[in-house]
């Protein structure tokens, strides 16, 4: 009887709890083509092989596919209580995206977050894309898309850097960070703050795997200027030739170190875009330092239909024989205003051991140049 | 490394700049030479407009005005780049409307969703 009576009453509570929710969206994204590249690799080894030219179905032209979760509740006084859970899928096997373990998917592997937002901005905790991606895509004309865009070129400078590409631990900056803390300030006259804190979990080293990054950014009269500092400590644990060879344990070195300037101007239909960044293992400064450049230019010719070009530099500054030029050019057609087509080409011309992609996780031989070219269409629910 | 902080500094100075509302971007046009003819007065009035509708827009946060030009010609403005919802494309055209000295608005506004949003 009392059990019957606990139940009763925990029923009751959870029904109370279900009408405070005030509302539950679920959206997502799915984005398919079909890839023709001219090279490929198996691996991102500096000296991987070529195995030649290949022709496949391709996830992800614009961004990745994905699907979540996300819900707010208005506690009053201008608080609200968001959260958010969101993962990236393959369109081609219906595979979910890595974590930040090698190999291993997860459900939400871009987003898993709570937060408040109010009056003194947002504030979310949990894996989530960083700020420094956003403000990337915001400086980028090609606004960081998988084809050809600063995110594969930061992708490039992660490749040479020794990230493997199994999972999203990456050696100079992040595109995901698990564990994270995240406080985004409100606009004030178009300049906003953005500050991310990930408390590594180590036991016995405070520094052990945590991650730091403040972004600054502006948004307003045509011109986005974005600034980036990101700093990580035991970061990209996992050597290329992992599991074979054992991950290396947390001790709290500074290993990972992004510096990123970027500016974009809109005027009429035009877009112009430029960047410079700096990426580093401030620990061993011999094993990773290198350079990107970018520079974009894109054209609206009326609200369906917009070309976008890009071209993207990479140095490594340790060795001058290492050096990746990339250019990227995509037309992109509203059919309505949930789908777009697409189609893009793009030019790699890597020396030594770099292998900058032109498509996100499609790996390209190292050292030689790559062509590619890919049509797709991208539907959102 | 001075050179990293010397770029750290020059990034942030930027910004300061850029944030301080100073941002002269038409301060190399030939018009804005005192003592030119009548069009200059046009371009003028022209780029006051316009910086009266970015102000406008500017006050509503959730709207990403480096994303958008606004070109203003005779009170006539017209509006191109992106918004992050289609909710806003209307709004970002209602708030040019409301703008004093604006007659009408031609929208050419698109909406770009950011990585990782739906």
């Amino acid at each position: 009887m009392k059990t019957k009576l606990i139940s009763v009453m925990a029923l009751a509570i959870f029904a109370t709890a279900a009408h405070a929710q005030s509302s539950v969206t679920l959206y997502g994204v799915v984005d398919t083509g079909l890839l023709y590249q001219s090279t490929s690799a198996a691996t991102f080894l500096p000296h991987a092989p070529n195995l030649g030219h290949v022709y496949q179905m391709k996830d992800g032209g614009i961004y990745s596919s994905f699907w979540g979760l996300k819900g707010s509740e208005d506690i009053g006084g201008g608080y609200k209580v968001n959260f958010k859970l969101q993962g990236a899928f393959n369109t081609t096997n219906g595979k979910f995206g890595l974590s930040d373990t090698p190999g291993v998917t997860a459900i939400f592997n871009q987003f898993a977050t709570i937060g408040v937002s109010g009056p003194f901005g947002t504030f979310d905790a949990g894996r989530q894309i960083v700020p420094m991606i956003y403000a990337m895509a915001e400086t980028d004309v090609r606004s960081a898309q998988y084809f050809g865009s600063i995110l594969t070129a930061w992708l490039g400078m992660n490749q040479a850097a020794g990230w493997p590409g199994t999972s999203t631990n990456a050696p100079i900056g992040a595109l995901y960070d698990s564990n994270a803390l995240v406080y985004n300030s409100p606009k004030f006259y178009g300049a906003s703050l953005a500050l991310e804190y990930a408390p590594g979990g180590v036991a016995g080293h405070f520094q052990g795997g945590t991650r730091e990054s403040a972004v600054l950014k502006y948004s307003n009269y045509g011109l986005n200027l974005s600034a980036v500092y990101y700093n990580g400590h035991d970061t990209n644990p996992y050597p290329l030739t992992y599991p074979a060879a054992p991950a290396i344990p947390a001790t709290g070195v500074d290993n990972n170190r992004l510096y990123y300037f970027g500016a974009m101007y809109t005027i009429s239909g035009f877009s112009i875009s430029a960047s410079y960044a700096l990426g580093k293992n401030p620990a061993h400064t011999n094993t990773a330092d290198f350079e990107m450049i970018s520079g974009g230019l894109g054209y609206q010719f009326n609200p369906r239909f917009k070309v976008t070009s890009g071209y993207y530099y990479l140095k490594d500054r340790n060795n001058s024989a290492n050096h990746s030029g990339e250019f990227a050019i995509g037309a992109e057609y509203n059919l309505s205003q949930r789908t777009r087509a697409y189609a893009q080409v793009g030019y790699v011309d890597n020396k030594g051991t770099m292998n900058q992609t032109i498509v996100y996780g499609a790996p390209v031989a190292p050292g030689t140049s790559t062509t590619a070219a890919m049509i797709g269409i991208r539907h959102s629910f | 490394m001075n050179r990293i902080q010397l770029i750290v500094l020059a990034g942030a100075a930027l910004m300061v700049a850029a944030a301080t509302n100073a941002w002269s971007q038409t301060g190399s046009a030939p018009a804005s030479v005192p003592g030119a003819s009548a069009p200059a007065t046009g371009g003028k009035a022209d780029r006051a407009l316009r910086r009266k509708v970015y102000a406008a827009i500017g006050t509503h946060k959730e709207i990403d005005a480096g994303n958008i030009s606004v070109r203003a010609k005779g009170g006539a403005v017209t509006l191109y780049g992106t918004v992050t919802d289609a909710a806003q494309i209307g709004q970002v055209a209602d708030i040019a409307k409301g703008v004093p000295g604006v007659s009408s608005v031609t929208n050419k506004l698109t909406v770009e969703k950011p990585l990782g949003g739906m």
